[in-house]
C-alpha cells in the first residue's frame, strides 16, 4: 500500500513541475513586463496608457464581438445539441463526429473560404443574383467578424452542451411531461437547467477565442476595425512594445478570469439561478 | 369497490423493432381501485403502464378514459401521474421546488402551492425536509418524494412503475403498508407495476398477470392464488407442484399413477389437464396412511417450516412441513380435495412444475431495467 | 427527430460544410485564383506533390500533433490519476486552477507568455537557437495537457475505489492493477483526451506563431505566411485532401463498429478485443516509428544545417516542375563540402517564412530564432545594421556578387565601409485599377484611391508604413524626414479616407481585384500582373506626383547574416548567398518571384527577357530604371529615429481605433441582449427568492 500511494503521490508531480515551469513562469513575465517600462523600471504607465479613449473602445469592441459570437452560438447551438442528443446513440455519434470534422481543416483558409462566400461579388450574392436579390453586402462589416467567429466557434459550443444533454436521464423528461409539462415548459424548466454546466463551459470555450482572436477580424472585416487580439499582436510583432502588450494582455487575462469566475459562482449557487 | 369504468384498454397492441411486446390487452381499470400488473421482466407490464401514461402510442387498439379514446393525447394533457422506476425527482430542484413542479406549471399562487406540498409532505411524512437536495436523500426518501410530487395534481390515476423495486426488504414492507393507506386515504385509481408476487398479493385489489405480452389472469390475490387459470400463473404466483393429469370424469382426477377426488368439474373425459397442489397442503403422513410415497431428496429449514423435495414417480414435489424429517427418509404424502386444483392445458404446460433444478433466485435477479426504449 | 428538426440541423450543417465545399470547389480551379472559379483543373493537386515545402510543413504538423499529443497525454493522464489521489484539497483545488489556466486563458496570451519565456531562456543560456522545434512542442504539450487532464479526471471519479483494492487483493501489484484494471475503466477518457489534444495542436496557429522559430515550419504558419503573396489554391487542395482522408477515416471506424464506444452493455467478444488490441498496437507502433524517424532523422550523417528566414512564396520552390532552388543549392553545397572534407555530407535548408519586416524584426531581436539567412527589407535592413544585428559579409566568400548591378551594390541602406547585404530582389509599387469602372482621367497619381467616385471599392494597405505612405506620396510629404505635423497630416488624410476605403488588405488584395470585389488597390509591379494576367480588366501605373515625377515606393529586399551566426554557419549561409546569385538559381527565382532582379546575369539573360515578354518592360519601366537612384534617394523607405517610429505606430493604431466609420450599433445591440439577460437572471433570482421565503425560514431544521 506504501509503494502505492508512492507511485499516485509522485505521479502528479510532473504536470506539477511542467505547470509552473511553463503556466505559472511565462505569466510571471507578463505581469513583469506590464509592470515596466522598456528599461526595466516599475511603472504603471502601461495602464494609464491603456486608458486612453482609443484602447477602451477597442475593449469594449472586442467585449461585443465576442459577446454576440457567444450568444449567436448559444442560441444556434443548443437545439442541435439538443436534437443530437435525443438520436440514437450510433447516430450521435456521427454526428458528433462530423460537427468536430470541420475543426480538423485549417482554421485560417476556412476563414478564407469565408471571404470567397461573403464578398459583393462571392459565391452569396452570385447565388442570390439569380433570383434578383442583392447583392446584400457583408464583408467588411461587423456582422461578417462575427458571423466568422460563430463559424470557428460553434462546435466549442455545440459539443459541451451536447455532452451533458446526453447525460440527462430521459426518465425526468418523462417525469416532467407526465407532471403536466408540454414540451416547451419540458425544456424550459427541466432541460435546460440541467444543462446549465454544459452551456458554461460552451460559453468559456467559445468567448475566450473569441474576444482574443486576431486573424478573423482582419481577413472578414477588412480591417477596418481592430480587436484586442489584434491590438496585441501588433504591439509584439510590428510595434515591438512588449510592455504595453504585456499589459494589455494582463488586462485581459483579468477580463475573462472575472467575467469567468462570475459566472461560475452563479452557476454553482445550487444548481444555478434560473429554475 | 365502485363499478365506474376509468381506464380501458380494447385490443392494444405494441411493438419496438419488429418484436411483439403486447399482444392484444384487454383490460378494465374501475375507480378506486389498487390494481397490480405482474409478471417476469419482458412480459409487457411496464409497456402497459406507459402506454396509459402516454409514453408509448399503441400500435392498433384503443385506450379510453372515461370513456373517451386518449390514444393520442400528449402525456401533460392526462389526468394521470406516475411514480417512476428510480424516482427521476428533478436533480435540479429541492425537496420542496421537487413536489411543487406541477403546481408550478399551472400558475398556481404561491400560498396554495405551500399549503398543498405541505399537506403532502405531512401524508409523507417529509415535513422538514423541504430545503433538503433529493440527491441526499435515502432511496426510501426519494421514494416518498416522488410519490408527493405525483399526487399533489391530485391525479385520477397514480401509476407507479416497480417504485419498491431499489429498495432494501424492511423498507420495502413499510412502505408497502404506507402506499397502500395513501391509497385509501386519498381514494385515487393506483395502477401498481411489479414482478414481485407477494407484494403484488398483500397489496392489490385486483391483480394482472401477465407473461409474453398476453394477460394471463385477472383477479383479486386469492382468486389468483387458489384459482390459478394456467400452468404460469399458478407457478409465478406462489410455490406450486403442476403435475400432468388426466380428468377421468367430474369430481375425479388421475395423476401420478393414483385417482384422486377433487372439486373441480365441467371437463370433458379424460381430457389432459394440469393438476396444481400447493406445497403447503401436502401433509406428510408415515407411508402406509399416504396416497403416494416417496424418498426424501432434501429438507432446507426456512424458519416457520421445512421445505422438503420429494421424489414421487420421478416428479419432484415441494412439500412444506413443520414436521422435520430426516433427508433419504421414505414418506406418504395425502392430499384433500379441496387441495387439488384442476386447470386447462395450455402454452405453459410442462415448462414450470418439477423442482428438480429449483432455484428461488433466478426469477428476481434480471428485473432491473426492463423493457427501456 | 421531428421534421423541423431535421431541417434546422440540416441548415447548421449546411453552415458548418459551406466554407468547405467552397475550398473543395476551388482546389480544382484552374486560375489561381480562390474566389473566381475559371474552370476545372486538377493542377493543384499535382502542384501540391511537387510542393516540397508545403509537404514539409504538413509532416511537420503531423509529427508536432503527434508528439504533442502523446506527452502530453502521458504526463496528462498521471497527472490525473495524481491529482485524483491527492488528500489535501488545497493543494488540489490549486494543481487543477493552474491546470485550467492554458483553457481558461486566451490563446495569444498563452502564446506572448510563452514567448517571453523563452526568449528570457534564450538569452540567459546566450543560445542564439532557442526558438525552434523545442519550443512549438513544449508550448503545445503546454496547452493540450489541460484537455487530457479534463477527460481522464471523471474516469477516474466514475470508477469504483475499490476496484483497484480488489485488484491488490487478487494479487496485483500496484503497477498491474494500474495497468489491468484502472486502465481499462479509464482508457476512453484518455482517448478522447488524446484525440482532442491532436485536434487542438494539428489546427493551432496563434500559440506556434508566437514561439515557433527557424528550421521549423507548421502548416498553418505557411498559410499565414503567403499573406505577402496569395494563398495559392494548393492548399485548398491540401485541405480537401485532409477532409477526405478524414472523412474516410471516420467512416471506416464508424462501420467496423463500435471499436471506441464509451457505453457498451454488450460484453466484448475474444475477437472484438484482439481486433482492438491489434488497433491499440498499431497506432502505437505508428507513433513510435514516426517519433523514431524523427530522432534517427536528426542523427545520421554529418549534416550542415542552413536556416533559411524569407518571405512567404519567395523562393522557386520546385512546384509545377520548376527549379527547386533550395535542393539544387543542398545537392551542389553537400558534392562541394564532401570533397573539400573527404567525407559524406549532408546539407540540409530549414526554409521557413514571414509575413512582414516586423515579424522578422520581432524574431530577430529576440535573438532566439537561430536564423543563417534573413531578407529584410531596405529600411528593416538599415535598422538592423545600426542595431548591431546583422554581421558583414565576407565578399570573398560571394564572387557571385560581381554580378549585382553597380547601381545596386551600395543602395542607401548598407552605403558604409562593410558590406552586411546582398539585394535580392526589388519593386515599385503601382496602383492597380479596373478599366471597367475607372475612368481613364481619375488615374495617374495616388488621389485615385481617395476619390469619393469609387467609394467602398478601393483598397488600402494594412500596413503601417506602406499605408502611411501613399498618404504622404499624395501629399508630397517626404515619407522619411517627416515632421510630426506632416505625420499627423498624412493620418488625416487617411481618417478622410477611410470611409472610402473597402478594406485594408495585404494578400487579399489579389482576390479582390481579380473578382472586381474592388476596382482600386496599389501593389507590387510584378503581382500586378499577374493580376492582369488573370482579368483582363485590371489596369497598372507608377503614379506620378504634380510635378510629373514618380512618386512611389520602391523597395528592395535583401540577403543578410544575422549577428548570433558563428564563423562556421556564417561560411555556410555566405555560400548559400552565393548560390542564389549563379545563373540558374536566381533566374528561377526571378521568374517565380516576378520582380525586379538586380542580377546581370538575370536581367540579360535571352531566356528570361522572352519569358517575361511585354512584362519586361513594366518590371524594368526604362523611365523608372533611369530614376531608380532617385526613387532610392526621395521614396524608399529609410528607417526611421525610434520617436517617428513610435509615432508611426501611435497614429496607425489611431486610424485602425478610429469608430468614426464603424457603426455603433453592434454596441447597442449587445447593450439591449446583455440588458435582457442580466434582467432575466434577475428577475430568475427574484421569483427565486419570493418563493423560497414562504418556506425557507419557516420550517426548523431537521437532522
Amino acid at each position: 500500500m506504501n509503494k502505492k500511494s508512492l507511485i499516485q503521490k509522485a505521479a502528479a508531480s510532473p504536470h506539477i513541475v511542467w505547470s509552473v515551469l511553463f503556466i505559472v513562469a511565462p505569466l510571471i513575465f507578463v505581469m513583469y513586463y506590464a509592470f515596466t517600462d522598456k528599461e526595466g523600471n516599475f511603472t504603471f504607465g502601461n495602464f494609464t496608457e491603456l486608458f486612453q479613449a482609443s484602447y477602451l473602445e477597442i475593449f469594449m469592441r472586442s467585449v461585443c464581438f465576442a459577446f454576440l459570437a457567444t450568444v449567436i452560438c448559444l442560441v444556434i447551438a443548443y437545439p442541435i445539441a439538443y436534437f443530437i442528443s435525443r438520436a440514437k446513440p450510433k447516430t450521435q455519434k456521427i454526428l458528433i463526429m462530423l460537427i468536430m470534422l470541420p475543426m480538423w481543416m485549417n482554421f485560417l483558409i476556412r476563414t478564407y473560404s469565408w471571404m470567397a462566400l461573403m464578398e459583393d461579388t462571392g459565391i452569396i450574392n452570385s447565388f442570390l443574383g439569380i433570383f434578383g436579390i442583392g447583392p446584400v453586402h457583408m464583408i467588411n462589416t461587423a456582422g461578417a467578424v462575427i458571423v466568422g467567429m460563430v463559424y470557428n466557434y460553434l462546435p466549442y459550443m455545440i459539443i459541451p452542451i451536447h455532452s451533458v444533454l446526453s447525460k440527462v436521464d430521459g426518465r425526468l423528461l418523462e417525469a416532467a411531461a407526465d407532471l403536466g409539462s408540454n414540451p416547451l415548459t419540458v425544456i424550459t424548466k427541466v432541460v435546460f437547467p440541467l444543462s446549465i454546466p454544459g452551456i458554461i463551459s460552451g460559453i468559456t470555450m467559445v468567448f475566450v477565442p473569441s474576444i482574443s482572436t486576431f486573424y478573423i477580424s482582419q481577413k472578414l472585416g477588412g480591417g477596418n476595425f481592430d480587436l484586442i487580439g489584434d491590438t496585441i499582436e501588433r504591439q509584439f510583432q510590428t510595434a515591438y512594445n512588449y510592455n504595453l502588450g504585456a499589459s494589455m494582455s494582463f488586462v485581459l487575462m483579468l477580463l475573462i478570469i472575472i467575467s469567468m469566475t462570475i459566472m461560475n459562482k452563479y452557476a454553482d449557487d445550487d444548481g444555478g439561478v434560473i429554475i | 369497490m365502485n363499478e365506474k369504468k376509468i381506464i380501458e384498454l380494447k385490443g392494444v397492441s405494441k411493438s419496438f423493432d419488429g418484436e411483439l411486446i403486447l399482444d392484444n390487452i384487454d383490460l378494465k381499470v374501475y375507480e378506486k381501485e389498487f390494481m397490480t400488473l405482474l409478471g417476469p421482466s419482458g412480459c409487457g407490464k411496464t409497456t402497459t403502464l406507459r402506454i396509459i401514461a402516454g409514453f408509448v402510442t399503441p400500435d392498433c387498439g384503443e385506450l379510453l378514459f372515461d370513456g373517451e379514446k386518449i390514444n393520442e393525447v400528449p402525456p401533460y394533457k392526462r389526468s394521470v401521474n406516475t411514480v417512476f422506476q428510480k424516482y427521476a425527482l428533478f436533480p435540479h430542484l429541492n425537496v420542496y421546488e421537487n413536489i411543487a413542479f406541477a403546481l408550478r406549471l399551472k400558475k398556481t399562487p404561491e400560498e396554495e402551492i405551500y399549503e398543498r406540498v405541505e399537506e403532502m409532505l405531512t401524508m409523507v411524512n417529509l415535513r422538514g425536509f423541504e430545503k433538503r437536495d433529493v440527491n441526499l436523500l435515502s432511496g426510501g426518501q426519494q421514494q416518498r418524494v416522488a410519490i408527493a410530487r405525483a399526487l399533489i395534481n391530485k391525479p385520477r390515476v397514480l401509476l407507479l412503475d416497480e417504485p419498491l423495486g431499489a429498495l432494501d426488504l424492511k423498507l420495502r414492507k413499510d412502505m408497502q403498508n404506507e402506499l397502500k393507506n395513501i391509497q385509501r386515504k386519498t381514494g385515487i385509481t393506483f395502477i401498481y407495476v411489479t414482478h414481485d408476487q407477494e407484494e403484488a398479493l398483500s397489496m392489490s385489489d385486483t391483480v394482472v398477470v401477465m407473461a409474453n405480452g398476453k394477460i394471463q389472469q385477472i383477479g383479486s390475490p386469492t382468486d389468483i392464488y387458489n384459482e390459478p387459470e394456467n400452468a404460469f400463473v399458478a407457478d409465478f404466483i406462489g410455490e406450486s407442484n403442476i403435475i400432468d393429469g388426466v380428468m377421468l370424469d367430474d369430481f375425479k382426477v388421475r395423476f401420478s399413477g393414483h385417482e384422486f377426488v377433487c372439486l373441480d368439474k365441467g371437463f370433458s373425459k379424460n381430457e389432459p389437464v394440469d393438476v396444481v397442489v400447493r406445497p403447503e397442503d401436502v401433509d406428510v403422513v408415515p407411508v402406509e396412511k399416504g396416497m403416494l410415497s416417496g424418498i426424501v431428496d432434501s429438507v432446507t429449514f426456512k424458519g416457520v417450516h421445512y421445505e422438503i423435495i420429494v421424489t414421487i414417480n420421478k416428479f419432484k414435489w415441494m412439500i412444506q412441513s413443520t414436521d422435520y424429517v430426516a433427508p433419504a427418509q421414505k414418506i406418504g404424502i395425502y392430499v384433500e380435495p379441496d387441495a387439488i386444483h384442476i386447470m386447462k392445458k395450455s402454452e405453459f404446460s410442462g415448462m414450470f412444475g418439477d423442482y428438480s433444478s429449483f432455484s428461488d433466485e433466478l426469477e428476481h435477479l434480471s428485473d432491473v431495467t426492463e423493457e427501456e426504449e | 427527430m421531428k421534421k423541423s428538426n431535421k431541417i434546422y440541423t440540416a441548415l447548421i450543417f449546411v453552415f458548418l460544410y459551406l466554407p468547405i465545399a467552397v475550398l473543395i470547389l476551388f482546389s480544382f480551379n484552374s486560375s489561381n485564383s480562390t474566389n473566381s472559379f475559371a474552370g476545372f483543373s486538377l493542377k493543384w493537386y499535382k502542384e501540391l506533390f511537387s510542393d516540397g515545402a508545403t509537404l514539409l510543413a504538413l509532416r511537420n504538423t503531423l509529427i508536432l500533433a503527434i508528439l504533442s499529443s502523446v506527452i502530453a497525454t502521458v504526463i496528462g493522464t498521471l497527472a490525473a490519476y495524481g491529482i485524483h489521489h491527492m488528500k489535501n484539497k488545497h493543494i488540489k483545488n490549486t494543481v487543477l486552477t493552474v491546470n485550467n489556466i492554458p483553457m481558461m486563458n486566451p490563446e495569444i496570451v498563452v502564446g506572448i507568455s510563452m514567448m517571453l519565456l523563452f526568449v528570457f531562456v534564450g538569452r540567459l543560456i546566450n543560445s542564439s537557437t532557442t526558438l525552434g522545434f523545442g519550443t512549438v512542442l513544449i508550448a503545445h504539450v503546454t496547452f493540450n495537457i489541460p484537455y487530457v487532464v479534463l477527460s481522464v479526471m471523471p474516469k477516474f471519479k466514475q470508477m469504483d475505489r475499490h476496484l483497484p483494492e480488489a485488484a491488490l487483493d487478487l494479487g496485483c501489484t500496484p503497477f498491474q492493477s494500474f495497468y489491468k484494471v484502472e486502465m481499462p475503466q479509464i482508457i476512453s477518457g484518455i482517448i478522447s483526451g488524446f484525440i482532442m489534444a491532436f485536434t487542438l495542436s494539428i489546427d493551432d496557429f496563434i500559440i506556434s506563431y508566437f514561439t515557433i522559430g527557424s528550421g521549423f515550419e507548421t502548416l498553418p504558419i505557411r498559410i499565414y505566411s503567403m499573406t505577402k503573396k496569395r494563398v495559392t489554391p494548393d492548399m485548398y487542395a491540401l485541405s480537401a485532401l485532409i477532409f477526405l482522408s478524414i472523412l474516410i477515416l471516420l467512416l471506416i471506424s464508424n462501420f467496423t463498429g463500435n471499436s471506441s464506444g464509451v457505453k457498451e452493455k454488450k460484453p466484448v467478444t475474444l475477437k472484438q478485443k484482439k481486433r482492438r488490441r491489434i488497433v491499440f498496437a498499431a497506432t502505437f507502433a505508428l507513433i513510435a516509428i514516426i517519433t523514431g524517424a524523427v530522432l534517427i532523422s536528426t542523427a545520421t550523417t554529418e549534416t550542415v544545417v542552413v536556416n533559411v528566414y524569407n518571405w512567404g512564396e519567395y523562393i522557386s520552390d520546385g512546384s509545377d516542375g520548376s527549379f527547386d532552388s533550395n535542393k539544387a543549392f543542398e545537392d551542389y553545397y553537400s558534392k562541394v563540402l564532401s570533397e573539400e572534407r573527404g567525407h559524406k555530407v549532408k546539407v540540409q535548408v530549414n526554409y521557413t517564412t514571414y509575413t512582414s519586416n516586423e515579424d522578422l524584426y520581432a524574431k530577430i531581436k529576440s535573438g532566439v530564432g537561430g536564423y543563417d539567412v534573413i531578407v529584410p527589407s531596405d529600411y528593416m535592413v538599415e535598422r538592423l545594421i545600426k542595431e548591431g544585428l546583422v554581421q558583414p559579409l565576407d565578399l570573398n566568400n560571394i564572387p557571385n556578387y560581381k554580378y549585382i548591378k553597380d547601381d545596386f551594390k551600395k543602395p542607401f541602406y548598407d552605403n558604409g565601409e562593410e558590406t552586411y547585404s546582398v539585394m535580392y530582389t526589388y519593386g515599385i509599387v503601382g496602383i492597380i485599377y479596373n478599366t471597367e469602372y475607372v475612368d481613364e482621367e481619375d488615374i495617374g497619381g495616388w488621389d485615385l484611391l481617395w476619390n469619393e467616385k469609387y467609394s467602398g471599392h478601393i483598397l488600402q494597405f494594412n500596413n503601417a508604413r506602406d499605408a502611411f505612405g501613399s498618404a504622404m506620396y499624395k501629399e508630397g510629404i517626404n515619407v522619411n524626414t517627416a515632421t510630426e505635423l506632416e505625420w499627423r497630416n498624412a493620418l488625416n488624410e487617411l481618417k478622410r479616407q477611410k470611409p472610402l476605403v473597402q478594406s485594408y488588405v495585404m494578400d487579399e488584395v489579389y482576390n479582390k481585384l481579380e473578382s472586381e470585389e474592388a476596382w482600386i488597390g496599389a501593389y507590387y509591379a510584378g503581382d500586378a500582373l499577374s493580376m492582369i494576367y488573370n482579368n483582363e480588366n485590371l489596369a497598372f501605373y507608377y503614379p506620378k506626383n504634380s510635378d510629373g515625377e514618380f512618386a512611389t515606393n520602391i523597395f528592395a529586399d535583401a540577403m543578410c547574416i544575422p549577428t548570433g551566426v558563428s564563423e562556421e554557419n556564417k561560411k555556410h549561409a555566405e555560400a548559400y548567398i552565393n548560390f542564389m546569385l549563379s545563373e540558374e538559381p536566381a533566374i528561377a527565382n526571378a521568374e517565380y518571384i516576378y520582380y525586379g532582379c538586380p542580377n546581370t546575369l538575370v536581367t540579360e539573360n535571352p531566356d528570361y527577357i522572352e519569358y517575361l515578354g511585354e512584362d519586361y518592360d513594366v518590371i524594368y519601366d526604362p523611365d523608372i530604371e533611369d530614376n531608380i537612384d532617385i526613387l532610392f534617394s526621395k521614396y524608399a523607405y529609410r528607417n526611421l529615429p525610434t520617436d517617428k517610429l513610435a509615432l508611426l505606430n501611435r497614429l496607425w493604431e489611431e486610424l485602425k481605433v478610429d469608430s468614426s466609420s464603424f457603426n455603433g450599433g453592434i454596441y447597442i445591440v449587445s447593450g439591449v441582449i446583455a440588458l435582457g439577460i442580466v434582467g432575466f437572471i434577475v428577475f430568475c433570482y427574484v421569483r427565486k427568492v419570493r418563493r423560497r421565503r414562504l418556506y425557507w425560514n419557516t420550517t426548523p431544521k431537521t437532522k
